[in-house]
């Protein structure tokens, strides 16, 4: 479905989800989303928990992410294992991720034994085992997935940046926690946190795809007696950021990976909007103006993109890049820098602006063509946002000016005034 | 070693699927309507990639190239002109294909046609260009050559398929890629262009006003087909066992397998059942990845697979398990009783109904959007098998019993010929 909204160019097609997002709130405080649309016999259920890296003490730092991965190592009714065999056996997939700000648990099923899902996170939500054998072994899994993490050269360069970036801030936790925080972490902690922000008034559920007419009644039955309760969420401090340009070198690598980040509006922020256009016009598709330059006129990188983070509390901007063979570092960053100097003194063309725009559109519509990205992204949003998050940061992006982005442009691109700019290669 | 049977698939042996409009021999057309579809997905693939390469990295450097300038637009306009539209135009190269990939708004079908047909057909390998691209992907080599799991998965593939192409990384080698000329890109594409062309179409779309499109566009093919020549058969190194030195901080990657099977082997579903025992499933339900995660806690990630990369030439059996290097030994051994315990002790009736359950479940989702939709159509025509037709594979899926699983399982997979490869450390 789509509306029209006038923009200064004209009329542009605003994208959104097929269907109707119906919103219910139970009586325990579950709120849920039914999003009906029959474009394939398949239903996703995503639940999310406004809980992530950004609850945790920091002495207990990975303690969400660790939850996460106990929530599959038994409940009450599904043993260590059971509910990845009862997926298999239906045919379905499932998965789970920790972000920063909130977790999210979700299922893929064929439509007509999707319901199988509440009973799983109901029983889970409820009942978690918590057995201190199999928390002990699902440990030293991630201690290996954080091994996994500090051997990928872009990983461990993004983590190392982050903590620079957010030195006092959640945001600058890796989410996995280190050895030590893990360390430090048991059976008690993981309870205690399940039971303060496993609760159904914390959650968002949100079932996605050809549901069939009874799909609140089903949601009901299976969610809609577990016990409210959940906990107020810790009130963390203002992001502070640094006060001038910071480097970072990692002496990893034969191919040399630049990552630049800078401060950005939280995603709540009615600016977040502009600040991913911003991004779609400095390296959003080949005709960009970064890759333009430093890509194919330049010939200094690889490729390059720009990205904004979808932030609670304060988002970034992060500006990657891998360099050709034999390419100074050192040119690449001048002419990085000259470049962002560009964009900061010059606003873009209506014809620039009208491509960076027509790119967020095209990229927003091919990343929801599926039941489950409709599913977890409007999870996301109802959880972080509102539920019109997606249209109105389109909306914003279809009315936003040439002034608009070389305005935004000054306030966020400007490395000087504090950021940190991370190099990975072997020196 | 011994290598399983050959396929009965060859290159350029495409048989007339049903829904095919086979305009003439070298052109294969296939178009879906897909209700609703936000988007329409065009796929143009060459059946000459980097198995029907005269030196490594030509295909790729050939696929890249083909969105580097037309007769009548340079690299900036074709860019800027599909990004107008919000299009994704790219090109690409790969191991048995190389070709076109456009995804539009549905509105824009016949522009992303055009264009795509544009760069298949008028392409002019400018030479600047050729070289700024072959430095990208001696970036992209280096990139990758950075990860660890990735170099040892070079090594492991050098270890069961040398001298075959698949023996290497499709970008090429530093070495190939700076020698390469665009005389070798075009002389690539012009074989490449003789050895046919298949077009898959998806989307919001009326399927015969665009087959018929399609058909106008391709109009200049050559009128005939000429397979490409067919790559030295794969033997392996002979190693047993490899190491392969890393970057990774502190991480074995360990890889363990040998061939197995191509695409059209009559054994392939009941391999690809096996495989979701062993370790392809859903979360951490195979019997590798449940010992190695779930009950011994040595990995994040561990999964098997039995036709992995399977297409005109052999697959593998391939397990994987990243793992610290003081339990690689552990691992190792683990993953060998596994795989000997399926072949010596069969599956259970249980296991096969879960794997069968699990793949005919998983259905639904490869064909959600056009994009699945149009690489599903193009894949069909490549192979000369019904893979877009749900009712072909569920009879497949359904026709394997317990005793062919367990058949399928003892011929083509050889625990006491597993081939390692452990990338460590430096």
């Amino acid at each position: 479905m789509r509306t029209k909204t006038r923009g200064r160019s004209g009329a542009v097609d605003v994208p959104r989800l097929p269907g109707t997002l119906a919103l219910h709130r139970l009586d325990n405080g579950l709120t849920v989303g039914l999003l009906a649309n029959r474009q394939a016999p398949v239903v996703t259920s995503a639940l999310c928990y406004h809980a992530g890296t950004r609850d945790e003490e920091a002495r207990h730092g990975g303690a969400a992410h660790f939850l996460e991965h106990m929530m599959f190592k038994g409940s009450a009714a599904y043993g260590p294992g059971e509910i990845d065999r009862r997926t298999q056996a239906l045919g379905g997939a499932n998965n789970a991720f920790t972000s920063h700000d909130a977790t999210v648990y979700y299922f893929n099923f064929a439509a007509d034994r999707w319901s199988e899902a509440l009973a799983i996170e109901a029983d889970r939500m409820a009942h978690l085992s918590l057995d201190p054998a199999e928390t002990g072994s699902e440990r030293q899994v991630i201690l290996e997935e954080i091994a996994m993490y500090d051997s990928d050269p872009w990983d461990a360069l993004e983590m190392a940046t982050m903590a620079r970036l957010f030195p006092d801030h959640a945001y600058g936790r890796p989410v996995l926690g280190t050895k030590e925080s893990l360390l430090a972490t048991g059976d008690a902690d993981l309870r205690r946190f399940h039971s303060h922000f496993y609760r159904p008034d914390n959650a968002t559920l949100i079932v996605a795809g050809d549901l069939g007419d009874d799909a609140l009644d089903r949601v009901t039955d299976a969610l809609g007696k577990l016990e409210a309760g959940a906990a107020p969420h810790p009130v963390l401090a203002p992001a502070t950021f640094p006060a001038a340009l910071e480097r970072l070198d990692r002496d990893k690598g034969e191919v040399p990976r630049l990552l630049l980040a800078l401060p950005a509006p939280a995603a709540s922020d009615p600016e977040h909007a502009i600040a991913r256009l911003l991004a779609d016009l400095l390296a959003g598709g080949r005709a960009s103006q970064l890759h333009r330059r430093l890509v194919d006129e330049m010939e200094l990188c690889a490729w390059i993109s720009a990205d904004v983070s979808d932030n609670l509390d304060r988002g970034h901007f992060a500006i990657t890049a891998e360099l050709i063979p034999g390419v100074e570092p050192e040119r690449a960053e001048a002419a990085l820098f000259a470049e962002l100097a560009a964009r900061v003194a010059t606003a873009p063309s209506e014809a620039e602006l009208a491509r960076a725009r027509q790119i967020a559109i095209a990229d927003w519509v091919f990343g929801h063509e599926k039941v489950h990205q409709q599913a977890v992204s409007a999870a996301l949003s109802v959880a972080l946002f509102t539920p019109d998050h997606h249209e109105r940061q389109l909306a914003a992006m279809v009315e936003a000016t040439p002034g608009d982005l070389l305005a935004a442009a000054e306030r966020w691109l400007h490395p000087e005034r504090g950021a940190v700019l991370g190099w990975s290669y072997a020196r | 070693m011994t290598v399983s049977e050959r396929d009965n698939v060859k290159p350029g042996a495409v048989g007339d699927p049903a829904g095919a409009l086979r305009t003439r021999p070298g052109l294969t057309v296939r178009a879906r309507r897909v209700e609703g579809a936000p988007v329409v997905a065009v796929r143009i693939w060459i059946p000459s990639g980097a198995r029907a390469e005269t030196a490594p990295g030509h295909a790729m450097l050939t696929g890249r190239m083909l969105a580097e300038g037309t007769r009548s637009r340079d690299f900036r306009r074709i860019a800027e002109e599909a990004e107008n539209l919000g299009m994704s135009l790219s090109s690409f190269g790969g191991f048995e294909v190389y070709g076109v990939t456009a995804d539009a708004l549905s509105r824009d079908w016949e522009r992303a046609l055009e264009w795509a047909a544009e760069l298949t057909l008028e392409s002019t390998f400018p030479a600047d260009r050729a070289a700024f691209v072959a430095r990208q992907i001696e970036a992209d080599l280096e990139s990758m050559g950075d990860q660890p799991d990735i170099r040892t998965a070079w090594g492991f593939l050098d270890q069961l398929y040398a001298p075959h192409p698949r023996a290497r990384p499709v970008q090429g080698t530093v070495e190939s890629l700076r020698a390469a000329e665009p005389a070798d890109a075009l002389a690539h594409h012009r074989r490449g262009l003789a050895s046919g062309v298949l077009v898959g179409i998806a989307g919001a779309i009326d399927e015969d006003e665009v087959r018929k499109r399609a058909e106008e566009l391709f109009a200049s093919l050559p009128e005939s087909a000429t397979p490409g020549a067919e790559p030295p058969a794969p033997s392996g190194t002979g190693e047993r066992h490899r190491e392969v030195e890393t970057s990774a901080e502190d991480q074995a990657h360990l890889y363990m397998g040998h061939l197995t099977v191509s695409r059209g082997h009559a054994d392939y579903e009941a391999l690809e059942l096996v495989a979701v025992v062993l370790g392809s499933g859903a979360g951490l339900t195979g019997r590798i990845p449940a010992r190695i995660r779930e009950r011994e806690g040595l990995a994040y990630t561990a999964y098997a697979q039995t036709i992995a990369g399977s297409g005109f030439d052999p697959g593998r059996l391939v397990a994987y398990v990243g793992t610290s290097p003081d339990t690689v030994a552990q691992a190792e051994r683990g993953v060998a009783e596994e795989i000997a315990r399926l072949v010596d002790g069969g599956v259970t009736q249980d296991e096969l109904e879960e794997a069968r359950a699990y793949l005919l479940g998983r259905d639904p989702f490869q064909r959600e959007t056009a994009r699945q939709w149009a690489e599903l159509l193009t894949e069909a025509s490549l192979y000369g098998l019904a893979v877009d037709d749900p009712a072909w594979r569920l009879e497949r899926l359904r026709a394997v019993d317990r005793p062919a699983a367990e058949a399928a399982a003892r011929r083509h997979l050889r625990p006491a010929d597993l081939l390692v490869t452990v990338g460590l450390p430096e």
